[in-house]
């Protein structure tokens, strides 16, 4: 019997990898579950890592590298881990590439085209935050904000912070069009990760166990 | 007159490499700025892809973005910007060489259509053809042995090496027919010079239309 994909999505600082975690630790116990990340394949990663380094990276390439980073894992992992049944979390999906893509001006319709091998996913969590609120966050912790968070190939003349609230801001617009749109359950990201863990959970229980 | 995008269409040993050597030569001598890409040789991909290429052989999906990528990142740091100013790319295998490669795996016509319809159209496409006997001889004559891997053995697992890529290669071949049906397509079974001199005649003939 075919598995689960839930996946989750929202802007940088939003706090949904934390929840993609907590959920992956309370599934394990209970289901055959996995949990991938966007852009981790083993060794596009590498290439994507080397070529932001040196600025190789175009809109449109930008674009292609991260669909092949998906490709492999979604060929490699996702797709059989869902075929044999298991519950696959995944931090970042599809829409993530919608929102990135076309805030560097890619078409998107093709960007929708060019992911359309992927299955869509039984629940798709959308943590949000405003911007301002996942600043606050990512400078209060220590560990900064990075230059990707930051926009830094779309605004290279704005500075850190400013970048981060423009960028983040313009990726946040892509997925509040897609939220109805893609059937998204909205979760309030302002509330106490335990809070917000207890409902995502909830919905989860039904998915899994309540459908049978 | 504005630069133009020439592809050179077809399997390893259809004698994509060679003709495109040919056809710079040719179109320098006519006066023309040249410049050449291909499939697997950009700065991005390349090296990545001929590293991992044997462990990702059954991931069809994952090989062909790869060399969609490839593609993309030549075109838009080189190619394009050449090809305004006035020269000439001649690509050694392009978009119906990935798609002949694809479809003879299973993966859907319309999907690698409108994945590749973002990169530029191609101004004139040459399909390079010939049997596929003659096709192994030369890669056996360059290269010394059959590699499982080219040889499509992840679509047709056979008892040896040499059905095996006889099969590859006439569904390869067939499906690039079917893709350049409309187009030009060259059998390169006929001697190089012969080959050589009807490609720079069509070329030539083409080019100066405009």
């Amino acid at each position: 019997m075919a598995g689960h994909i839930i996946a989750f999505e929202g802007i940088d600082g939003s706090g949904k990898s934390s929840q993609a975690k907590l959920l992956k630790d309370w599934l394990e116990a209970r289901v055959d579950s996995y949990l991938t990340e966007w852009n981790s394949s083993e060794w596009i990663h590498e290439v994507i890592k080397e070529a932001k380094k040196k600025s190789l990276l175009t809109p449109l390439t930008f674009s292609l590298i991260h669909a092949t980073d998906f490709a492999d894992r979604y060929e490699r992992l996702i797709l059989p881990m869902f075929l044999s049944g298991f519950t696959v979390v995944s931090d970042r999906y599809i829409y993530t590439a919608y929102a990135r893509d076309t805030v560097r001006g890619v078409n998107l319709n093709w960007v929708k085209r060019l992911y359309s091998f992927a299955k869509k996913p039984d629940v798709t969590f959308f943590i949000r935050v405003s911007p301002e609120i996942a600043l606050k966050r990512l400078t209060g912790s220590r560990r900064g904000i990075k230059p990707q968070e930051a926009g830094s190939d779309v605004f290279p003349e704005l500075t850190p912070e400013d970048g981060f609230l423009k960028y983040q801001g313009m990726v946040l617009e892509v997925y509040d069009k897609f939220a109805k749109e893609e059937e998204f359950v909205i979760i309030d990201g302002n509330r106490s990760p335990r809070e917000i863990q207890m409902e995502i959970r909830n919905t989860v229980s039904e998915l899994l166990w309540k459908e049978r | 007159m504005e630069g133009k995008i020439i592809a050179l269409e077809g399997s390893e040993g259809s004698g994509r490499t060679i003709h495109a050597n040919a056809l710079k030569t040719f179109l320098e001598e006519e006066g023309y700025g040249v410049v050449t890409f291909g499939l697997g040789l950009s700065k991005l991909m390349g090296e990545p892809i001929s590293k991992k290429k044997r462990d990702i052989v059954f991931q069809r999906r994952t090989l062909f973005l790869s060399y969609v990528t490839d593609l993309a990142d030549q075109l838009e740091n080189v190619i394009k910007p050449m090809v305004k100013s006035g020269f000439i790319a001649l690509a050694d295998g392009y978009t119906s060489t990935l798609m002949a490669w694809g479809l003879a795996r299973g993966l859907e016509e319309s999907w690698m259509r409108d994945t590749l319809n973002v990169l530029p159209k191609p101004y004139l496409s040459l399909g390079l053809v010939s049997n596929s006997v003659e096709i192994i001889r030369r890669i056996l004559r360059k290269k010394g042995n059959l590699d499982p891997l080219s040889s499509g053995i992840d679509i047709c697992i056979n008892e040896d090496l040499f059905s095996s890529y006889i099969q590859y290669l006439d569904t390869f071949q067939e499906n690039l027919r079917r893709l350049l049906q409309d187009g030009i397509l060259i059998d390169t079974g006929r001697t190089y010079e012969v080959v050589k001199d009807e490609i720079a005649k069509i070329v030539g003939e083409r080019i100066e239309e405009t």
